[in-house]
């Protein structure tokens, strides 16, 4: 079976372990236990008649006096930037990791999560943002671990764009 | 006579001294491979069953699948390789082949998820409290526009208003002290008194920032002038924080003052910012030197510019005082004597 690593990324409380949980495990808590360092969940994706083994590195969020070690990077084959849709100082952050990325990666392919997509009232992404986020050329997916709404397919369109075409 | 290099013995000592609670253990590799030369340490601590010689690390080592060989030295710290436990794991060549060791940090980790934790915490909620407030904001300016009692025209109007800005005084050292919930419920209960005093009196909340906000006085419909209400905005806020010191002071809890600066003058209403973030702000001399005045008032005081005490229909008890202010000069401002 094709097994591929994947780092999921992003500032701090944005929601990377929720939506890990709640694609691997179906679970989602409103509870918030701050990361440390790196967990790695698995879990096998069907698509375009593949399986794919996905090895999902859940990483500490980026923060300025503690910045995602690039040798976490090693290895993987796609990126899942996530933002909080309800926070717009998350998009910054989200840019500035993905330059590390590409630094270290080169070319791998990113799919951008807004993530807490149920938190209509809170809602800060404005028209400026995504067309900011669209030139980057990745896929834009808003996603809720609290309802799984997208989560699916924000791990099969990475899976998807992994595969050798 | 002085020696380059640290003698055997110190550096024999400095690493039991600092490996003592790592529970260390190392994998040798054949050069250029991750095949399994020999082991040693702890490797309990780290794997469920024993690694074979011949065989590969990365069978017993998910983390390492797609990392080998070494090629050039890594390191990876915290990896979470059980539940609750953190690893770092240093991966480095030398003549003979390759190295991994693996240590134990669970203990260091753990304590530093705490200060990690709460400063995050702190960090979610402020995020909440601030969309909250702006929320609650923005609609009160679109009722107005509805009501055609503004018009939001990018342009901008310009008007006759007063500004007030009020502020904690100490917060951010307090903040610094104390655990990221208390600190977060301290901020929403003074926050709460302010809020309240500015809109009892027909302000609008203009901007909140961090532990302060600005306010402005004579858009918002009134029956009264807005330099009445603005006088009695301010004289309302060191009231009630008056009050709560007091309620706080009897449960042990620490109290905060707050400074308040007001000043009268012309601006130019507006708003700012693209299609979905659009904030409505004043902008004009007078608003600086409000902030200014704020700035400098201690807890517990109310400075005016002299615009708006002149204004006051009833002319409260002062004292004049003349203040070099950043950026405006020296101006002749008025403190309430409050009683
Ligand atoms: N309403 C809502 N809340 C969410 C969602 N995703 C995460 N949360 C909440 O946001 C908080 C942070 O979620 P985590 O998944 O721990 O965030 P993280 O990105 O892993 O955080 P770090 O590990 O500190 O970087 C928790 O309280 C979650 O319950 C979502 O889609 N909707
Ligand atoms: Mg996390």
């Amino acid at each position: 079976m094709i097994q591929k690593k994947i780092c999921i990324l992003g500032a701090a409380g944005v929601g990377k372990t929720s939506l890990t949980a709640q694609f691997v495990y179906s679970k989602f808590s409103e509870k918030y236990l701050s990361s440390m360092g790196v967990k790695i969940d698995r879990k096998v994706v069907h698509v375009d008649e593949t399986d794919v083994n996905l090895m999902i590195w859940d990483v500490h969020g980026e923060e300025k006096y503690k910045k995602i070690p690039t040798s976490y990077l090693r290895g993987a084959s796609g990126i899942l930037m996530v933002i909080d849709g309800t926070r717009i100082d998350t998009v910054a952050v989200a840019e500035e990791v993905r330059q590390r990325v590409l630094d270290k990666l080169g070319d791998v392919p990113f799919v951008y999560l807004l993530n807490k997509s149920d938190l209509q009232d809170a809602w800060s992404i404005n028209e400026n943002i995504m067309q900011q986020l669209q030139v980057t050329g990745s896929p834009i997916l808003l996603t809720s671990a609290k309802t799984g709404d997208n989560v699916e397919t924000a791990f099969s369109t990475i899976a998807k764009a992994m595969l050798p075409t | 006579m002085n020696k380059p290099h640290i003698p055997k013995s110190i550096s024999q000592r400095l690493a039991s001294y600092h490996l003592a609670n790592l529970s260390p253990a190392w994998v040798e590799l054949a050069p250029n491979t991750e095949q399994i030369k020999s082991i040693g340490g702890k490797w309990q601590a780290y794997f469920t069953k024993q690694p074979k010689v011949n065989t590969n690390i990365s069978d017993y080592c998910d983390t390492l699948q797609g990392m080998l060989p070494i090629e050039y030295a890594f390191e990876l710290p915290h990896m979470q390789l059980k539940d609750n436990t953190y690893t770092d794991i240093i991966a480095f060549e030398d003549v003979s082949g390759g190295w991994l060791l693996f240590l134990d940090v669970t203990n260091n980790v753990l304590e530093l998820q705490q200060y990690q934790q709460a400063a995050n915490e702190l960090h979610l909620l402020k995020g909440q409290l601030d969309r909250t407030l702006s929320r609650h904001i923005g609609h009160e300016i679109a009722q107005l526009a509805v009501d055609g009692d503004i018009q939001l025209n990018t342009e901008g109007e310009r008007k006759i208003i007063s500004t007030l800005f009020v502020d904690i005084r100490g917060f951010t050292n307090y903040n610094e002290k104390v655990d990221a919930q208390e600190v977060m419920n301290t901020l929403n209960a003074y926050m709460h008194e302010m809020l309240q005093s500015i809109l009892d009196n027909h302000g609008i909340i203009d901007k909140i920032m961090g532990d302060g906000i600005m306010a402005i006085f004579g858009i918002a419909a009134s029956n009264n002038n807005h330099v009445e209400d603005v006088f009695q905005a301010g004289l309302t806020i060191q009231q009630r924080i008056k009050a709560l010191n007091e309620k706080r002071a009897q449960r042990q809890q620490e109290v905060l003052g707050v400074g308040v600066g007001i000043a009268t003058g012309e601006a130019v209403l507006g708003i700012l910012g693209s299609h979905e973030r659009r904030a409505f702000t004043a902008i004009g001399k007078h608003v600086n030197l409000a902030a200014r005045l704020e700035s400098n008032a201690r807890a517990g005081e109310i400075l005016l510019d002299e615009v708006t005490l002149n204004a006051l229909e009833k002319t409260p008890h002062h004292r004049r005082v003349n203040l070099e202010l950043k950026g405006i000069g020296k101006v002749d401002v008025y403190t309430v004597v409050l009683d």
